[in-house]
């Protein structure tokens, strides 16, 4: 088994382009798509009425009710500007008691900021009503009042902690894409047995004293290795370097990677026992692979796929279940015991996959 | 030493070997000859224990190696057809590898990769990348591969496939040393009839899965004995002629090409009177004649009815 791995290192130290192209691949697809999903934080608002400055001031304090968009005032060719150029996906035209969104498209932000500032506007234009009808100006800090301290008050509270738990979907994407470059690199790496059989090396170690569980091992092993250097490398640039949410408990996260490597490992040498040249394996593996997130829902939020015949097929793939547990730690702080059973489930996904893919290899070597 | 009773294996019901018989003695070196397709690598293949035949037996020294394959797999070295070698790693990079499967290591090995190195003259470009060396040299360290453990029998499947003839003659001076100077058992594949020639002492044809003749040079070419071989160059080539050559009495066999004729005839069928006698009244003009010495290439035709390199 050492020989074997020594010889598949080899050949990478000889030729490190490719791993490393992966990984760049990984960390690119996780900017390219997870960047994609923009909530804004920070929205532009600007005023074209004669005493502009007045009404961006009165609704610049109005609109920052809480932390979770800044509304700011910028100059209204800037702001244009920036929409124009998709640089930003909307900003907010005040006027004195209306508004108009400035966007080029609609985009999923530019409904969640319509519903913040729509919210901001009915109120104070319910506040301004009653004010108009009573005629005294403390009847506006009365509603204030009353309202800060209203007789039915909602409060959320999440299942396992008083915090309710903040999903973040660049984060899940992170991992998606993370599993999906590293199933392309651990399909390059096992595909290395068809390569070796094509070649007739696999012969010769057939041949020599090796047994034939120290030859497979040496490949899985090969490829479980590359494949998770590439996972752990990945994650701990988006945890340190660009401050992702990778959650507190990264040693559990890693070996949930690491249980979803042995098993997607499998699946390979499960497709591997169905070709018989390198050659097809390519045609093959690439095509499947990237149904797979797909299917488990990676791209997705939870509870997208409601279909149970795509629920039972994405169960089928240890995809969905490396990030149903991976999600959990990170969101939930799920502990080793709550992600045990999604382990248990890759384990099997990878102990009969493999099983099934050598006798496969096998049968076709008589 | 090693042989083989009734060797036989079908792949999906066809039968590409049949009842091959063959034996080699310690020390001996043996050729399979054939065309493209005989069934010498499956032989070798059963042989060497990479595949299991569907009927027969082998035996190493009394001992069936179907059912404990470990002690033919111990002292047999596997020249494959194939370059079984990593293209991306150099020669001594690829022969620290298959020296390590053989369970070397350390000193034995490093004197292992020396030694083999050195034995195909590739000592000087060890560090280079294999993928970088001729089909030549490339063929020279398949072969080295399968040295590093110093078997007692080597079993060589077409091992000159598609090199020059300088590479060609090296690593036929190669396997000879080693069947002189360190006693190695050769099993020889080729169908190139001059090497076999050349190596072995003695010589299996093999045609459609089945040996067809089997013994020494001298003994292959006693099954010609009977009959002359005639080579006639003619200024034009005429069916009517070659149909009419093929009508005369104690004519085996023709083959016509361009403008020459190989006729196999019974000795002492005077054949060239008859031929003259044929031509003038076909108004062809024979060139020139002469009467060749069978060779192992005329026992095949002999044998097989075509040529070896169909």
């Amino acid at each position: 088994m050492n020989s074997v791995l020594w010889v598949q290192f080899c050949k990478d130290k000889r030729n490190p382009l490719v791993i490393l192209l992966f990984i760049a691949g990984s960390i690119l697809a996780t900017f390219l798509f997870a960047g994609g999903v923009y909530s804004p934080t920070t929205v532009a608002i600007f005023s074209e009425e004669e005493n502009a400055s007045e009404i961006e001031t009165k609704w610049e304090s109005l609109l920052n009710v809480d932390d979770s968009i800044q509304f700011e005032i910028v100059e209204p060719e800037e702001a244009r500007t920036n929409v124009k150029d998709g640089n930003i996906d909307v900003a907010v035209m005040l006027m004195e008691t209306d508004y108009r969104l400035v966007v080029t498209s609609e985009l999923p932000s530019v409904s969640y900021v319509q519903q913040h500032v729509e919210k901001v506007f009915q109120r104070e234009a319910q506040i301004s009503a009653i004010v108009e009808t009573q005629g005294e100006e403390d009847v506006r800090s009365e509603i204030e009042n009353y309202l800060a301290d209203a007789p039915f008050q909602l409060e959320t509270q999440g299942t396992g902690s008083e915090q309710v738990p903040k999903y973040n979907l660049s984060t899940q994407l992170l991992f998606a894409f993370t599993f999906l470059i590293s199933m392309f690199i651990l399909g390059l790496k096992v595909n290395n047995v068809t390569n070796d059989k094509v070649s007739g090396i696999w012969d010769r170690m057939i041949l020599s004293p090796m047994t034939k569980t120290n030859m497979y091992c040496g490949y899985v092993l090969d490829s479980f290795l590359i494949t998770l250097f590439q996972i752990v490398v990945v994650l701990l640039m988006f945890k340190y370097v660009m401050n992702y949410e990778v959650g507190d408990n990264l040693w559990l996260v890693i070996m949930i990677a690491a249980f979803f490597t042995f098993s997607m490992i499998s699946v390979a040498m499960l497709i591997t026992g169905f070709i018989r040249t390198p050659e097809q394996f390519y045609a093959i593996y690439p095509s499947v692979i990237p149904l797979i997130p797909l299917i488990s829902g990676a791209y997705m939020m939870p509870g997208t796929i409601t279909n149970p015949i795509l629920l039972f097929i994405a169960d089928l793939f240890p995809m969905a279940h490396a990030m149903e547990a991976i999600m959990s730690v990170i969101f939930y702080n799920a502990g080793l015991q709550d992600v045990m059973m999604s382990l248990l489930f890759m384990l099997l996904i990878g102990v009969v996959a493999m099983g099934i893919g050598i006798n496969l290899i096998e049968r076709r070597s008589k | 030493m090693l042989e083989t009773i009734n060797l036989s294996k079908s792949f999906k019901g066809k039968k590409v070997v049949q009842d091959v018989n063959l034996y080699l003695n310690n020390g001996e070196s043996v050729g399979l000859l054939g065309p493209n397709g005989a069934g010498k690598s499956t032989t070798i293949s059963m042989i060497s224990t990479l595949i299991k035949p569907t009927s027969g037996e082998i035996k190493l020294n009394g001992v069936n190696t179907i059912d404990k394959p470990g002690e033919i797999r111990r002292i047999s070295g596997v020249v494959p057809q194939e370059l079984a070698l990593y293209q991306e790693l150099s020669a001594y990079e690829n022969l620290k590898f298959f020296g390590a499967i053989y369970k070397m290591k350390g000193k034995e090995l490093e004197k292992g990769i020396q030694q083999a190195l050195e034995f195909v003259g590739l000592e000087a470009r060890q560090k280079d990348l294999v993928k970088t060396y001729s089909g030549g040299m490339k063929r020279r360290l398949n072969i080295a591969a399968a040295l590093l453990h110093k078997p007692k029998i080597l079993i060589l499947d077409e091992p000159t496939v598609g090199i020059d003839p300088q590479s060609r003659n090296h690593i036929l001076e190669t396997v000879r040393m080693l069947n002189q100077k360190d006693g190695t058992t050769i099993l020889y594949t080729s169908h190139y009839m001059e090497e076999v020639e050349q190596l072995c002492d003695r010589l299996y044809i093999m045609d459609h899965g089945k040996i067809i003749a089997a013994g020494t040079k001298a003994e292959l070419l006693s099954i010609l004995s009977t009959e002359d071989t005639i080579k006639v160059e003619l200024n034009k080539m005429d069916e009517t002629f070659v149909e009419y050559v093929k009508t005369i009495e104690g004519v085996r066999k023709v083959e016509a090409s361009h403008s020459q004729m190989k006729i196999i005839a019974t000795k002492g069928s005077n054949l060239i009177s008859k031929l003259v006698h044929l031509a003038e009244k076909h108004h062809i003009q024979l060139i020139n004649f002469h009467t060749e010495t069978p060779s192992l290439e005329d026992v095949f035709l002999h044998l097989t009815g075509s040529k070896l390199r169909n």
